[in-house]
C-alpha cells in the first residue's frame, strides 16, 4: 500500500493508505474519544463514540471502521461533531451510578476524561429510572466486575473469545438488560485473565489485588520488562514514595510492544511484583550476624584469600551488563564461572503464547555471553552465588552469598543484591531482543547490584 | 441433573448437520429442541449443545439469553403470550388480558404454582389483521375475546381430565 | 382500482398449500421457461421488470441480484427473509401458509438465477404453525423430485432448509437475519463501504423478502412488461398490502402500487370501524412516519408517492386509528416495541430505545414536563445516522412523526 497525504483538522498527514483511520488518531495524539476500539481487538463499532466528520459524507462516521483515502478530510472538532459526541456520551452516562469518588478507575477512566473534556454532566435521572444491575460481582482470577459502570463496550469479552479463546466472558441478555457475565458457575480462569482489567476503559473491572491500593494519579511509572520468565514482556512498574517511607511498588502493567508481548502479560508475571517487596534480603550477615559494611567486605576478602578452587553462579536473571562484570571478575579471580539455565525450567509454566518454560528472564544473554551452564559437582573450597537459586547444590567448603531474597541454608557471608526493579540493564529476551530497563525504584537507604558491589570489592583489594 | 437429548432429536441434529456450511449454525435449532424436550433449557442443556456442534457454551448461552422464546428457567405448562403491541392494543388486548389474569390468577411475568400456566405479554406476533392475538405455546389464538378465552379454558379443562 | 392477483392467487384456493392442489393451479409450471433462460438471462428480465424488495426497503432486486458473482465458482446461498415482526405486517405469513409452493418456485429460478444450490427460510420463531405447513409443502415437493438434486429433471439442484428464530425483531434486519442463521446473536454488522453481496459464513448471500421471491415466477411467466403492466413507473407491480387496527375488514390485500390510500382503505378495508372519523395512519409497518388525517386523504401507495409526503411505504402494512385514539399512547406502545427489540450493540439505540420510553412513561404518568417532550425528541437525534443499524433511526422517525404531529396532544399531558 502506498504512502498517501490526508487532512485532519486543516493539517496535513502522511499515512498508509487503508490504514484505519482511528489508528492515525491516536499514532498522532489526536484526541477523539473512544471506548470499543483497541488496537489488539480490533474495530467492533458499538460504542459510537469515534465519530468525526468526514467531507462528502452526509453523516458523522466512526474512525474505527473508516479506511484513509488519498485526498480524505477530516473533522475531529467543530460544533456539530462534539454536540454529537456529547449526545452520545450522555447516553454512555444513563445507566451509570456516576460515583467516580469511590471509584478505583478514577484517573484511569475514559468515561470520566470524556465527560470531564465534554463539559460537565446534567443529571436529571432519577436513581430509581435506572436500569440496575450487580455491583461487586467476583469473576475470579482477582477480578471484580460492577455491571453498573459497564458501557457494553465488548473488550473484555473479545478478549476471552478472540484472544484466549477461553471464552469465560460474554454479553448475555438483550436490549438494556445486556450485561457481562460468566457462566452460572463458571469462573474467569485462565493465565492472562487480569489484561480484562487494564482492557476495561472505564471502572467495570478492577483488580483485586490493586483494589483500594492506591489513587492512580498519584503513581509513578516507570517502563520496565517482566522478569518472570524467558519471553521478556515490557511492563510499567507503577510506584509511589509515602513520606518517610521506602518506595513501594503497586502494581505491573502491560506496555504495548509489537515485537514481544503485544499488549499483554501474564498474570504470573503482573503479580510478580509482590516478590519485589516479600522476603528480601536487606542486611549483610556474617555467619548468620547482621554485620557493618566494612566487617563485611574484609570478612569477603578473607575467604576470598584463604585460597583453593572458587566457582562463582551467576543468576540468568541478571542484566547483561551485570553479567558481563562478573564474568571479568571471575577471570581476575581465576574462578570458574557458571549460570545453569536448566535450573530455571519449568515445563508447566509454558505455553504457546508469551508463558515461556525457561523462567529466567535473560537466559539468552547467558548463552549469549557464552557462560558455561554446567553446574559443577566437585567439591570446591568457595562459593560466590551472584543469587543463582541452584547454590545450595554446590559442595563448597565456604561460601559467599549476593542475594536479593532471604534464602534457606547457611552462608558463611551474606551480601543484599539489588533487584531487577532498583538497578539498570540490558536484557535479552528468548527471541534474541535487547530489551534496556531503567532504574524504577530509589531506595531511601540503596542496595548495590552487582555492579556496584564488584566494584566496591575489587576497589578494596587495590 | 444431567441432559440427554433424545435419540429422535440426536438423529435430527445429525441429519441438520448436512445442510450447513457450518455445525455453529445449529444453535438455534438444537435450543429448540432442548426446550421442547424439557419444558426449558438448562445450563446441562446449553453444555451438551455445545459439545455437539463444536461451539463454547458462553456462545450458546449468549444466544439463548437473546431470544425471547427461550426459557432458561422452569415455565407454566400453558404459556399465554397475549400480543400488546399497537394493533392488538387499538383493538381490546387490555380487555383480553384483564380478564387472562383474573381467570388464571397470575400476572404478566409469572407461573401458576401449580405450574400450568405461565402469562406473558409479548410484541407484535404478526398477526395484527386478527387483532387482539395470542400465542399458547405454539398455536396462535386469533380475533380474541374475553369468551373466546373461557372457551380455550375449557377446552384445556378437558385435556386434563 | 383494478383486482390485482399476482402473489395471491392461490390464497382463496381451498387446500392450496398442497402439492397436488397447487399443480392443479399452475405450480411450478414457470420452471422450465426459466431453465431454457441463462442465469443472467434471468438477472436481465428481473431487472428490466423493476421489481422492487418487499420487505420494507424497496431496493431494486435486479441490481442485487447482479451483486452476486456470476462465474459460480464460489458456493452461494440465498436466504429469504421470512422473520415478518415489523408491527402491522403479516403478510409472508399468508404465502407461507396459503402457497407455499409458489414461494418455492421463487426459490429455485433464484438459486438459479444466483447459481446457488441452497436456500434458508429464516421463519420467526412464533410462527411455528405457519412453518409447519411450509415444511410439509418443502417434504412434498422433495419427494414429487421437485426440490433436490434434480430440479424436475432439469439438471440443477436445490435444497431448501428452513430455520426458525426465537423471538427477536432485529433479526429481519438482514445481516443480523445471517448472524442468526450462523447460530449467533441476532446482532446486525458493520455496514460495508461499497455495495457487495451478503455474507454468510464468508460466501456470498442474497437475501430477499418471502414476497419478493413469490413474485419471480410470475415475472418469469409473463415477462417484464407483463409485471410492469401494474403499479407505476418507478414502483411496478403490485405488493401485499395489509391493513390494521381501527379498520371494518382488515386483512392482506395485494394491489398495485399507486392505489390511493383511503381508496384502499375504503374499498379493501370496508371503512373505519364503527363509522368513526379516521386521526391517523401508520403507512408500512410501525417504523414509517405517522400521517394524518389529512396526509391519509392525499397520500399514493407507492414508493415515491409517500417519501413526498415525507413518510415511506415501508412494508405496506398500515395501521389505521380512528378519532378516539390516544397519540401518547399509541407513541408510549411503540416505543415500548423499540425498547424491546433493540439488540443493545450500540449506544445510542441501546440507551435513546429505553430512555425515550421511561420518558414518556413519565409523560404518560403525568409526572412529565415539556422539558421531557424535548429531550426526547434530542434522543431522536441522538439515535438518528449513528448506530450500525437502520433500527434506531427509525425510532427516530416514529419519534418525530408522533410528537411532531400531535404535539398539543403530548403537551396536554404535561400541562394537566
Ligand atoms: C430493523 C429491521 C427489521 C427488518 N425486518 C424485516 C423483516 O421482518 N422481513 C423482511 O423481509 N425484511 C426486513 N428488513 C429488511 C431487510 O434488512 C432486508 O432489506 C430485506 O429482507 C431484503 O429483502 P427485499 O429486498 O426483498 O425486501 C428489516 C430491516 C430492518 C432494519
Ligand atoms: S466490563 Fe469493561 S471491558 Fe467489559 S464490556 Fe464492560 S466496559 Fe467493556
Ligand atoms: S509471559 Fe513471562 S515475561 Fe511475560 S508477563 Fe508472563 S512471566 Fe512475565
Ligand atoms: S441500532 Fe439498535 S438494533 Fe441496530 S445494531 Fe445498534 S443497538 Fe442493535
Ligand atoms: S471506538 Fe469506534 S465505535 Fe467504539
Ligand atoms: S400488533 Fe398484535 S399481532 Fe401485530
Amino acid at each position: 500500500m502506498s504512502q498517501i497525504e490526508i487532512v485532519i483538522d486543516e493539517k496535513k498527514y502522511a499515512a498508509q493508505e487503508g490504514l484505519l483511520l482511528i489508528d492515525l488518531l491516536i499514532r498522532e495524539g489526536l484526541k477523539v474519544p473512544y471506548f470499543c476500539y483497541h488496537e489488539a481487538l480490533g474495530a467492533d463499532g458499538n460504542c459510537r463514540m469515534c465519530m468525526v466528520e468526514i467531507e462528502g459524507q452526509k453523516r458523522p462516521q466512526i474512525a474505527c471502521d473508516t479506511n484513509i483515502k488519498e485526498g480524505m478530510i477530516v473533522r475531529t472538532k467543530g460544533q456539530m461533531i462534539e454536540s454529537v459526541r456529547r449526545r452520545i456520551l450522555e447516553l454512555e452516562l444513563i445507566n451509570h451510578p456516576v460515583d467516580c469518588a469511590i471509584c478505583d478507575q478514577a484517573g484511569e477512566c475514559k468515561l470520566q476524561d470524556f465527560y470531564m473534556d465534554y463539559g460537565l454532566y446534567d443529571s436529571k435521572i432519577d436513581q430509581a429510572e435506572k436500569v440496575h444491575h450487580k455491583k461487586h460481582i467476583d469473576l475470579g482470577s482477582n477480578v471484580m466486575l460492577d455491571q453498573e459502570r459497564c458501557v457494553l463496550c465488548a473488550r473484555c469479552t473479545r478478549f476471552t473469545s478472540d484472544i484466549t479463546k477461553t471464552h469465560e466472558l460474554g454479553i448475555v441478555g438483550r436490549g438494556d438488560h445486556a450485561r457481562v457475565t460468566t457462566m452460572p458457575g463458571k469462573k474467569l480462569d485462565n493465565p492472562y485473565a487480569m489484561n480484562v482489567v487494564d482492557l476495561c476503559p472505564v471502572g467495570a473491572l478492577t483488580s483485586k489485588d490493586f483494589r483500594f491500593a492506591q489513587r492512580v494519579w498519584f503513581l509513578t511509572s516507570t517502563p520496565s520488562v517482566c522478569h518472570g520468565c524467558a519471553k521478556g514482556c515490557n511492563i510499567f512498574i507503577d510506584h509511589n514514595k509515602e513520606k518517610y517511607k521506602d518506595e513501594r511498588i503497586y502494581r505491573f502493567r502491560p506496555r504495548p510492544n509489537a515485537d514481544v508481548n503485544g499488549y499483554f502479560i501474564c498474570d504470573a508475571g503482573r503479580l510478580s511484583y509482590k516478590e519485589l517487596q516479600e522476603n528480601r534480603q536487606l542486611e549483610m550477615l556474617i555467619d548468620g550476624m547482621v554485620s557493618k559494611e566494612d566487617e563485611a567486605v574484609a570478612c569477603y576478602h578473607k575467604l576470598v584469600a584463604d585460597g583453593g578452587k572458587i566457582v562463582i553462579l551467576a543468576d540468568a536473571n541478571l542484566y547483561t551488563e551485570e553479567l558481563e562484570a562478573i564474568q571479568k571478575y571471575a577471570h581476575i579471580l581465576g574462578a570458574q564461572l557458571c549460570a545453569p539455565l536448566e535450573s530455571y525450567r519449568d515445563e508447566s509454566f509454558g505455553d504457546d503464547w508469551l508463558k515461556s518454560s525457561q523462567r529466567a528472564a535473560n537466559a539468552k544473554g547467558v548463552e549469549k555471553l557464552g557462560i558455561a551452564q554446567i553446574l559443577s559437582t566437585d567439591p570446591v573450597a568457595l562459593l560466590i552465588n551472584f543469587n543463582h537459586p541452584d547454590g545450595s547444590k554446590i559442595k563448597a567448603q565456604k561460601s559467599i552469598h549476593l542475594q536479593t531474597h532471604q534464602m534457606e541454608g547457611k552462608a558463611d557471608l551474606v551480601l543484599p543484591l539489588a533487584p531487577f526493579s532498583e538497578s539498570s540493564g540490558t536484557l535479552v529476551n528468548e527471541d534474541g531482543i535487547e530489551q534496556f530497563c531503567p532504574k524504577a525504584i530509589w531506595r531511601n537507604e540503596p542496595l548495590m547490584s552487582a555492579i556496584e558491589w564488584i566494584d566496591l570489592l575489587q576497589g578494596g583489594e587495590r | 441433573m444431567s441432559f440427554v437429548f433424545s435419540e429422535e432429536n440426536l438423529a435430527k441434529i445429525e441429519a441438520l448437520k448436512l445442510r450447513y456450511p457450518s455445525p455453529a449454525a445449529l444453535s438455534l435449532p438444537c435450543l429448540w429442541m432442548a426446550q421442547y424436550q424439557d419444558g426449558h433449557i438448562s445450563l446441562e442443556a446449553i453444555e451438551v449443545i455445545g459439545e455437539l456442534i463444536g461451539t463454547p457454551p458462553m456462545e450458546i448461552y449468549r444466544v439463548a439469553t437473546f431470544y425471547t422464546m427461550f426459557h432458561l428457567e422452569p415455565i407454566g405448562k400453558y404459556h399465554f403470550q397475549l400480543c400488546k403491541t399497537l394493533s392488538c392494543a387499538l383493538c381490546g388486548k387490555a380487555e383480553v388480558l384483564e380478564h387472562l389474569i383474573q381467570r388464571l390468577g397470575i400476572r404478566p411475568g409469572e407461573s401458576s404454582d401449580d405450574g400450568k400456566f405461565a402469562l406473558s405479554q409479548v410484541e407484535c406476533l404478526g398477526s395484527c389483521g386478527t387483532a387482539p392475538v395470542m400465542q399458547m405455546n405454539d398455536l396462535y389464538y386469533e380475533n380474541l375475546t374475553p369468551e373466546k378465552i373461557d372457551a380455550i379454558l375449557e377446552s384445556l379443562e378437558g385435556e386434563h381430565r | 382500482m383494478r383486482e390485482c392477483r399476482i402473489v395471491s392467487q392461490k390464497f382463496d384456493i381451498y387446500q392450496s398449500h398442497k402439492l397436488d392442489i397447487a399443480k392443479e393451479h399452475g405450480a411450478y409450471s414457470s420452471l422450465k421457461d426459466a431453465f431454457a433462460l441463462s442465469p443472467h438471462e434471468i438477472v436481465e428480465i428481473i431487472k428490466l421488470s423493476g421489481l422492487r424488495g418487499k420487505g420494507g426497503g424497496g431496493a431494486p432486486a435486479g441490481a442485487k441480484w447482479a451483486l452476486m458473482p456470476q462465474d459460480g465458482a464460489q458456493t452461494s446461498y440465498l436466504a429469504v427473509n421470512c422473520d415478518e415482526s415489523e408491527p402491522g405486517t403479516f403478510k409472508d405469513r399468508q404465502i407461507i401458509s396459503k402457497d407455499p409452493h409458489l414461494l418455492l418456485e421463487g426459490i429455485i429460478i433464484t438459486c438459479y438465477a444466483i447459481r446457488s444450490h441452497s436456500a434458508y427460510i429464516y421463519i420467526r420463531g412464533e410462527y411455528s404453525q405457519f412453518a409447519k405447513i411450509l415444511q410439509e409443502a418443502i417434504d412434498e415437493a422433495y419427494g414429487a423430485g421437485i426440490l433436490g438434486a434434480d430440479v424436475m429433471g432439469l439438471g440443477y439442484g436445490v435444497d431448501v432448509t428452513i430455520h426458525r428464530g426465537a423471538g427477536a425483531y432485529i433479526c429481519g434486519e438482514k445481516s443480523a437475519m445471517l448472524e442468526s442463521l450462523e447460530g449467533k446473536r441476532g446482532h446486525p454488522r458493520l455496514k460495508p463501504k461499497r455495495p457487495e453481496p451478503e455474507w454468510y459464513f464468508g460466501n456470498p448471500t442474497l437475501v430477499n423478502n418471502v414476497e419478493t421471491i413469490t413474485t419471480v415466477p410470475y415475472i418469469i411467466k409473463h415477462g417484464a412488461n407483463g409485471y410492469r403492466a401494474y403499479g407505476t413507473e418507478q414502483s411496478p407491480g403490485t405488493l401485499l398490502f395489509a391493513i390494521s387496527g381501527h379498520i371494518n375488514k382488515p386483512g392482506v390485500y395485494e394491489a398495485e402500487f399507486g392505489t390511493p390510500m383511503m381508496e384502499y382503505i375504503n374499498r379493501y378495508g370496508g371503512g373505519i370501524r364503527g363509522g368513526k372519523k379516521l386521526k391517523a395512519v401508520i403507512p408500512g409497518g410501525a417504523s414509517t412516519a405517522v400521517l394524518t388525517a389529512a396526509e391519509a386523504e392525499c397520500a399514493i401507495l407507492d414508493y415515491e408517492h409517500m417519501r413526498t409526503i415525507g413518510s415511506a411505504l415501508g412494508t405496506g402494512g398500515m395501521i389505521v386509528m380512528d378519532e378516539d385514539t390516544d397519540m401518547v399512547e399509541a407513541l408510549k406502545n411503540l416505543l415500548e416495541f423499540y425498547h424491546h427489540e433493540s439488540c443493545g450493540q450500540c449506544t445510542p439505540c441501546r440507551e435513546g430505545t429505553g430512555w425515550s420510553d421511561t420518558l414518556l412513561g413519565r409523560v404518560l404518568d403525568g409526572k412529565g414536563s415539556n422539558e421531557d417532550i424535548d429531550k426526547i425528541l434530542e434522543l431522536a437525534k441522538t439515535m438518528d445516522g449513528q448506530t450500525i443499524c437502520v433500527f434506531a433511526p427509525a425510532v427516530a422517525i416514529v419519534i418525530r412523526a408522533f410528537i411532531g404531529k400531535f404535539r398539543d396532544e403530548f403537551e396536554a399531558r404535561v400541562n394537566r
